[in-house]
């Protein structure tokens, strides 16, 4: 097998696979599942073989040519493709096995697992892209199949409205990629990244900065990034294995993916951008998660929160670079690119696990999501309530755990750039470790205080062996030597940088977040509890947080009050005017004409003849100059 | 070049015309729907034969031609048949589309199905031959052909409204026909080719271009006439409402295949021709289709019937054909051409569906729906895939795509922001037509739709409407798929036709 044919084969098995259960298997669950997990397995051999024994390579071909338009679509395979390749295949592979045990008894679950499949497929081709055609098309792609899968449930009204929202939102993200292309094709006369890094300076600087911004506006879209960040949340109305591959770990990270493939067409204004939306998105979610009780909504805004982080980390990358004079078009893998795809990766690991480890105890405790109602799982769930503290360890970023070398290298690269935005970010950091000791404690610690929790058990083994393969990644992600060679380009691109100016103290602060944060969660939210420290103190505070600071209030308020009714005053004035006055307006003037609507009805020659006539007059006047065009 | 013994355009015209007629003079019900099968087939058939044959270097860009006196000579006119790289995509759209729409009708119990029948393949034959047509009298009459059908099955088979409809509908259309007309008949008579023939027509008038005023007064008038058979804002009004009471095949045919007949003549006809009359006129234009695109688009999103929806939303997407017409460049007009193939298929599609869900809800009203994923799961997968092509989602809608980013391509270096309206429409269709696949299958049935199912229990979607569906469907997939297969002969023909017409384009906005 050819790389390019191993490549193709790898796009194309989760598409067969999800083709095949849709057609012939729509209602054999066991049949639906097997195919899925083979196509997993399969992404995982083929993957794999493309990682570890193939060379970088890029290959196009013409896809459409009309006039100056020539479009080429192929695979591009580098260090960053395959760092994103392997965390899609391998956290893929055990949310898959995960979701065996999960789906258990779901009588639609060949349907799950069809999108599932189509989900890995456009994740992949994502991956491969050499250009911005093709990732803007897998990035569609990824977008329905997460649609199909929020609202997996479709009778229940709220999976409906999320998946609507996710949808739509994206879809304004993806109204500004979608004019990026158009300039950036425009502008580079070509769409393939390759060759739009080879012809960069013959670009104007606003124009730059316009691309870059706009095809950020797709990034904003997938990663939740502020003020589009509203759709995330609402997501994990899909089923849990959905929430941890889709929306933590892999497509909403795909925004992160997008700018360091892009990364050449940045500029030092779009980068500044680029940094404030990531570090206010950080923060804004960080302290919005305090406000929710719902366990798999905290982890929602937590990942909002981390991918603020990624987006700032590729932002100060590049920008500590340009400012040291760097060309950093030119270098392979930026700082910037290497600690956001850093970050990724760890925190796809330790998400994954908390998402998954989530979904055991919802499904344990028979759909009990709320902190407050679970309690005392450490001793019912002994697996999951050990993993999911692994997973809490490193996402809070306890030294030695991979959560904290990924953040710190963000941290380190704030440091060098500004002390006002390493202040912002440390900040962060500590609200990760305090509200993730909240919802640790609150639904881990205690007794349990509802009928769900009190009679779970653990979860079966097809659940709790990934949660304990994830959680070694959670561990040791952060390593260097975890990764194989053919991985390691990113990591130890990444990691180079704790060496960098001011890494004693950097770290130093990092830990410190962390037992800050770690100390205030427990000080605050004390095992067992039954209520919210913050709700029962400040309940005005409490209730500003848990209403999301009112920003879905304010899109709903666009929707109904604005949107809604304009759409209605327009569609008023269509109804009466156009069809009321003017067509009766119309008909009225063919009366008057002697032609009457009954002749025209029956399509007479004679209506023919008049109507004729009247061209003529009308053309006639027309040449005559009656009309005085210019 | 073409294998075949006969002249396959010819036959692909004559076929369902010789059903018709066969139908007409008493054939018994059985055979004359058997006979219907092989009227809708054979041009279908043949489209796609010579697709398959058509050569990579035609001369004068003609393939299959053909030309058959009709004793019109003194007057120039000549059936003149042949296909040229804009023509054949739409040609074999219109085969798609017709055989679809064709297997939609059989299946559907009219009354009177033979008349209906009949009708219909009298329509299918026209709009073979305005595709087929070199001769520019026959591109009309044909195009008339066609219609006279269109506005006789809307008053006896339409729904709500028909008689309004169908008397609206022939205002309008009839207007837009014989402005049309006018123009085309003018520009014949100045021309002094003597003949009707366009490639005639193409080389007089490259030799001895018509004055610019004339040219000027010529383009308005084609712009008008053109523009109301494709529902340019605000000549728009006949379309949702005739859509809304036409029954589903004849709405299929119609916003599919027939109305595509105005873009059609843009690009094969009035800009050839009158290239230099056409700059004064594209601001105008390109501001009228953004009427199409945002205006139409919100009125869209206020619709609560499905079958009204769909005919707004198909008024909304030939705004981008207008725009992209507007722009008055290879990339443009090439553009329109994949996109009204795309729109052709996706829009026939989305009228089938809209009526299956109609005979399982017994109503439009979308507010009266719901949860019909659970009872018919492959309706709503079609219905969604189709929605979701219509609003350009790479993917199912992978040909609506490249059409709509060439176009948007073209807009953005002739009209500059203006493609930032045009690009909005992508958000506008994913709102209203999520909305529309929420409402109908997704959440629960409301009491009345429930009351419905109880007298009328809910069966998924059939075979018999699911072959349409899927012809359709895959027929769309593949050409997106592969774009080239299309859009390479598309190219050649009008990298040929249009380098007068890109000398003379001036940007829309400055």
């Amino acid at each position: 097998m050819t790389p390019v044919q191993n490549a193709l084969a790898l796009l194309f098995l989760p598409l067969a696979t999800a083709l095949v259960t849709a057609l012939f298997f729509r209602r054999q669950p066991a049949v639906g599942r097997a195919l899925s997990l083979v196509a997993a397995a399969g992404i995982v051999l083929l993957g794999g073989r493309l990682i570890f024994f193939t060379e970088n390579f890029t290959i196009a071909a013409e896809w459409l040519s009309l006039g100056p338009l020539t479009i080429k679509l192929g695979i591009l395979v580098d260090d960053l493709t395959k760092l994103m390749l392997f965390v899609v295949a391998f956290i893929g592979f055990l949310i898959h096995v995960f979701s065996i045990g999960y789906m258990k008894g779901e009588a639609h679950a060949a349907r799950f697992f069809g999108c599932l499949s189509l989900f890995m497929f456009s994740m992949i081709g994502l991956t491969l892209a050499d250009d911005l055609i093709m990732l803007f098309i897998f990035w569609e792609l990824v977008g329905l199949s997460s649609f199909l899968l929020i609202n997996f449930y479709y009778d229940r009204p709220a999976a409906v409205l999320a998946s609507k929202k996710a949808f739509i939102v994206n879809r304004i993200g993806d109204f500004g990629f979608l004019l990026g292309i158009i300039l950036a094709y425009w502008a580079f006369d070509t769409i393939t990244l390759v060759d739009i890094a080879a012809r960069l300076d013959t670009s104007p600087d606003l124009v730059a900065t316009s691309i870059a911004l706009l095809i950020f506006c797709g990034a904003v879209g997938k990663s939740g990034q502020f003020p589009l960040h509203v759709w995330l949340p609402d997501a994990m109305e899909g089923p849990t294995p959905v929430s941890a591959l889709i929306h933590a770990a892999t497509m909403v990270a795909a925004g992160i993916f997008l700018l360091c493939r892009v990364g050449v067409i940045m500029t030092g204004d779009a980068l500044t951008v680029i940094l404030w939306t990531g570090v206010v998105t950080a923060l804004f979610a960080g302290v919005t998660a305090f406000g929710q009780r719902d366990i798999k909504r905290i982890l929602a805004y937590s990942t909002i929160s981390q991918l603020g982080f990624m987006v700032a980390a590729y932002a100060l990358g590049s920008l500590v670079a340009l400012r040291n004079g760097a060309d950093q078009a030119l270098a392979g893998v930026t700082a910037g690119a290497a600690a956001a795809m850093f970050h990724l990766t760890t925190h796809a690991f330790f998400k994954a696990l908390l998402f998954l480890g989530a979904g055991s105890v919802i499904h344990a405790s028979h759909h009990e999501q709320d902190i407050y109602r679970l309690g005392g799982l450490w001793k019912k769930m002994p697996i999951t309530f050990a993993t999911f503290t692994l997973g809490t360890l490193a996402l809070a970023g306890a030294p030695f755990f991979s959560g904290f070398f990924s953040k710190d290298a963000i941290l380190l690269l704030a440091w060098q750039y500004q002390p006002v935005v390493f202040g912002l970010l440390l900040f962060g950091a500590l609200l990760t470790a305090f509200y993730m000791t909240r919802l640790w404690s609150a639904a881990f610690l205690g007794a349990p205080r509802s009928d769900g929790a009190e009679h779970a058990h653990e979860s079966p083994a097809s659940m709790t062996v990934p949660l304990v393969l994830l959680s070694i990644g959670a561990v040791l992600a952060g390593y260097g030597w975890f990764y194989p060679s053919a991985l390691a380009v990113v990591p130890t691109a990444a990691l180079a940088l704790l060496q960098g100016e001011g890494h004693t103290l950097v770290a130093v602060a990092g830990s410190a977040a962390f037992v800050f944060g770690a100390g205030l969660g427990l000080l605050f939210y004390r095992p067992g509890a039954t209520g919210d420290f913050l709700q029962q103190r400040l309940p005005a505070l409490y209730h500003v947080m848990a209403e999301r600071f009112y920003i879905d209030a304010l899109y709903d308020w666009y929707v109904a009050k604005v949107q809604q009714r304009f759409a209605m005053l327009l569609n008023f004035l269509e109804q009466i005017l156009l069809a009321g006055l003017i067509v009766r307006g119309f008909a009225g003037l063919v009366g008057l004409l002697g032609l009457g609507a009954r002749a025209l009805h029956t399509g007479s020659l004679n209506a023919y003849v008049y109507w004729f006539l009247l061209g003529l007059v009308i053309l006639w006047a027309g040449v005559a100059g009656v009309f005085n065009l210019q | 070049m073409s294998p075949l013994p006969f002249d396959p355009l010819l036959l692909a015209i004559a076929a369902p015309l010789a059903v018709a007629l066969a139908i007409a003079l008493g054939l018994p019900k059985r055979f004359s729907v058997k006979l219907a099968y092989v009227g809708f087939a054979l041009p279908a058939l043949l489209a796609l034969h010579c697709w398959y044959y058509f050569p990579a270097d035609a001369a004068d860009g003609y393939a299959f031609v053909t030309q058959y006196g009709t004793g019109l000579s003194a007057l120039g006119i000549s059936l003149k048949l042949g296909l040229n790289g804009i023509a054949l995509p739409l040609f074999v759209m219109a085969g798609i589309v017709g055989l679809a729409a064709g297997l939609y009708a059989i299946q559907s119990g009219a009354e009177r199905l033979k008349l209906y029948l009949m009708l219909l393949l009298i329509m299918q034959g026209g709009l073979m031959g305005v595709f087929a047509s070199i001769d520019v009298f026959f591109f009309y009459f044909f195009h008339e052909l066609a219609l006279i059908p269109t506005f006789i099955m809307v008053g006896i088979w339409g729904g709500r409204d028909r008689n309004y409809a169908a008397m609206k509908l022939t205002i309008y259309l009839t207007l837009g026909a014989m402005l049309s007309l006018a123009g085309l008949i003018a520009i014949y008579v100045q021309s002094g080719a003597n003949s009707f023939d366009l490639i005639e027509l193409r080389r007089a008038l490259g030799e001895a271009p018509l004055a610019l005023s004339l040219q000027k007064y010529l383009f308005g008038l084609l712009l008008f006439g053109f523009g109301i058979l494709v529902s340019l804002w605000p000549f728009h009004t006949w379309a949702p409402l005739g859509y809304g009471a036409a029954p589903s095949s004849v709405a299929m045919m119609h916003a599919g295949v027939l109305k595509k007949f105005g873009l059609y003549g843009f690009i094969q006809i009035a800009l050839p021709l009158l290239p230099q009359g056409a700059p004064s006129w594209t601001p105008l234009l390109a501001w009228l289709a953004l009427g199409n695109i945002v205006i139409i688009g919100l009125v869209t999103i206020a619709q609560r019937d499905l079958k009204q929806m769909v005919g707004y939303a198909s008024v909304m997407h030939v705004g981008y054909g207008l725009l992209g017409v507007a722009c008055l460049s290879v990339l443009g007009a090439g553009g329109v051409v994949l996109f009204m193939v795309a729109h052709g298929l996706t829009v026939a599609l989305l009228f089938m569906l809209t009526t299956s869900i109609y005979h399982r809800t017994g109503t439009f009203d979308m507010q009266e729906m719901g949860g019909l994923a659970q009872k018919a799961p492959v309706l709503a997968a079609f219905f969604l895939t189709a929605m979701l092509a219509s609003i350009g989602l790479p993917g199912p809608g992978l040909l609506n795509f490249w059409g709509e980013l060439a176009i948007f391509m073209a807009v953005y270096a002739h009209a500059g922001w203006m493609v930032v309206p045009a690009v909005l429409g992508v958000v506008i269709s994913a709102i209203y037509g999520l909305r529309a696949v929420g409402s109908v299958f997704y959440g629960q049935p409301t009491e009345n739709f429930l009351a419905h199912q109880q007298k009328h229990p809910v069966t998924d979607l059939r075979w018999n409407e699911r072959i349409p569906a899927l012809i359709l469907l895959v027929t769309l997939i593949a050409l997106g798929i592969w774009p080239r297969s299309i859009s390479d002969p598309i190219n050649a023909t009008l990298s040929a036709f249009y380098p007068a017409i890109e000398a003379v384009a001036t940007r829309i906005t400055p």
